[in-house]
């Protein structure tokens, strides 16, 4: 199918594309009510090798909306070696789309079972320690050239401290994207979910965040399992303490685009579109106060 | 060989390898179990959710207590090789045909589940159709389809109607001009006919002449108007997007 897809930077707030949203966002395209929906985000792994109604539907968001890619399977973290094939496959998708920013997580999803690489599709705590760093680094640089451009690195939502680690989780964080020279991508509520899960506070960490790395951010809701452990379902309302947080990073490090994540228990669009709505409202404070903007064009120059 | 992981992989293959068999494998060490729970519980529903979705037909057979543990031995025994979600009923597919203690019609039923999503994401050749069809002397073009033979009725199989014994059966299934996916049991000398058109760009006639040779008809005048019927047939039901010159 030929693709005309919009070239368009990745600015202002966003949506995160889920199947039940897209005729809601079809049947309002251009409507003022949802003229805070920027960009959308897709999972390459939710669209590759997609056919017939799907892949229409995709066309038709590529030719009006600026897409960010998240990935959920490369597995910068995992055991078993880097999927190339995969990523060739996330290379060629990018480019078709025109999609200028692919993140991933600072994570882990496969091993390696009876002697095979082997899926298991959610994200896992990598160890936070010194040969760790260097092994994630260097699967982040090789993730880089093969791709021709930078990847962005999301801090990843945890539940369980791994007792091996030998620093905490913004030490790895801060080493991993030196040590790779990636991107940050700055997902706020899952410092919040950590700072509960293990006892640190969020502001804290926030403050440590190198701020010149941010290209991309996420604000979703969570569930409380119990209430020393948050559970990063994005099937909720995000809590007015991760708007606090959100607000936080923009006053220390500029705006930058930033996306609502429902991937569970979807309201209608009309009400979700309010999260957006908060975001764009939140940016334009900073804007208006000139606080220095860090946007995708000029950060996104590929790596040469 | 895993001794000469580092200490950060050795602790990562034995946090998986719980998660994925914990009646085998326990827990890292001074990992609390509630925190434990949350990984594990997440997965297997996560792999439940997934593979639930696409085969109903094969957990209504088996009943929620005999699915879930059909699931769990997924997660335990078999490694999925693909990255793309909408690929993981294949690899349970897959997994299915390695097991020798399941019934051939569950794993037959198991594929035939599989084929709708496979034809809903299938990828069409779009050959120009002519403006007019000819399904005689022109290629009819197949829209996005499965031409299936099974050993058993896997179509009619429920919880009420297990098949006892072997039923050569044939189906198609393909998708329409509005993106649905559509099913349809053929008999023999249809299969047999859109055996053919799927092998080789015949024309219809082509095509009929060769399935009259090959049933011993010497004379095909019956074939072809009959199978011309049939062709139509399909084409109104949207299993042709139309027909295209020969080349």
């Amino acid at each position: 199918m030929p693709i005309s897809a919009v070239s368009s930077p990745i600015q202002g707030a966003g949506l995160g594309l889920k199947r039940e949203l897209i005729p809601q966002i079809q049947h309002l395209y251009q409507d003022p009510s949802i003229a805070n929906i920027n960009f959308v985000e897709i999972a390459p792994e939710n669209w590759l090798g997609a056919g017939g109604k799907a892949l229409h539907d995709l066309a038709w968001f590529a030719e009006r909306y600026p897409i960010a890619c998240h990935g959920l399977c490369l597995s910068l973290g995992g055991p078993d070696p880097l999927n190339t094939t995969f990523l060739k496959q996330v290379k060629s998708f990018l480019s078709a789309y025109k999609i200028p920013l692919y993140t991933e997580h600072l994570s882990y999803c496969s091993d390696t079972y009876h002697g095979e690489g082997g899926y298991l599709y959610d994200l896992l705590p990598i160890p936070f320690t010194e040969e760790a760093v260097h092994y994630v680094a260097k699967r982040i640089r090789q993730t880089q050239d093969i791709l021709g451009q930078r990847i962005a690195v999301e801090n990843a939502s945890f539940y369980a401290a791994c007792p091996i680690s030998s620093m905490d989780e913004i030490t790895f964080l801060k080493a991993v994207l030196e040590e790779a020279d990636c991107w940050l991508h700055l997902d706020i509520n899952n410092i919040y979910v950590n700072s509960v899960n293990f006892g640190f506070d969020a502001h804290t960490f926030l403050r440590q965040i190198p701020g010149e790395r941010i290209v991309y951010g996420h604000i979703a809701g969570h569930f409380q399992q119990s209430p020393d452990l948050l559970i990063d379902t994005h099937g909720k309302d995000v809590i007015d303490p991760v708007w606090t947080l959100l607000d936080s990073a923009y006053a220390l490090f500029g705006t930058f685009p930033t996306l609502l994540e429902r991937d569970s228990n979807i309201p209608p669009l009309s009400s979700l579109i309010a999260e957006v709505n908060r975001i764009a409202y939140y940016q334009a404070q900073y804007e208006h106060q000139g606080v220095n903007q860090l946007t995708l064009p000029t950060a996104l120059a590929a790596v040469s | 060989m895993t001794d000469v992981l580092p200490d950060f992989q050795q602790y990562q293959m034995a946090f998986t390898a719980h998660i994925r068999n914990p009646a085998l494998h326990g827990k890292p060490a001074n990992v609390p179990e509630k925190r434990m729970a949350v990984y594990r519980d997440a997965i297997f529903n996560n792999f439940l959710t997934t593979v639930s979705a696409c085969f109903p037909v094969c957990q209504q057979v088996l009943g929620a207590r005999g699915w879930k543990t059909l699931v769990r031995r997924f997660v335990a025994e078999y490694a999925a090789k693909t990255p793309i979600f909408k690929d993981i009923p294949f690899e349970f597919v897959q997994f299915l045909g390695r097991l020798e203690d399941i019934p051939v019609y569950l794993t037959e039923l198991a594929h035939y589940e599989w084929v709708e999503l496979e034809v809903t994401h299938q990828l069409t050749q779009t050959q120009p159709c002519s403006a007019v069809p000819d399904f005689l002397n022109e290629v009819p073009q197949f829209s996005a389809h499965q031409l299936l033979a099974y050993a058993y009725p896997v179509h009619q199989i429920s919880k009420k109607n297990i098949p006892r014994e072997k039923t050569t059966t044939y189906l198609l299934v393909y998708r329409n001009a509005t993106f649905s996916v559509k099913f349809m049991a053929l008999n023999p000398v249809t299969y047999h006919l859109l055996s053919l058109l799927k092998a080789q760009p015949l024309s219809g006639r082509q095509a009929l002449k060769l399935l009259a040779t090959e049933l011993g008809q010497s004379d095909p005048t019956a074939i072809l108007q009959f199978g011309h019927e049939i062709l139509l047939d399909l084409a109104r039901q949207e299993v042709f997007m139309g027909t295209s010159k020969m080349v």
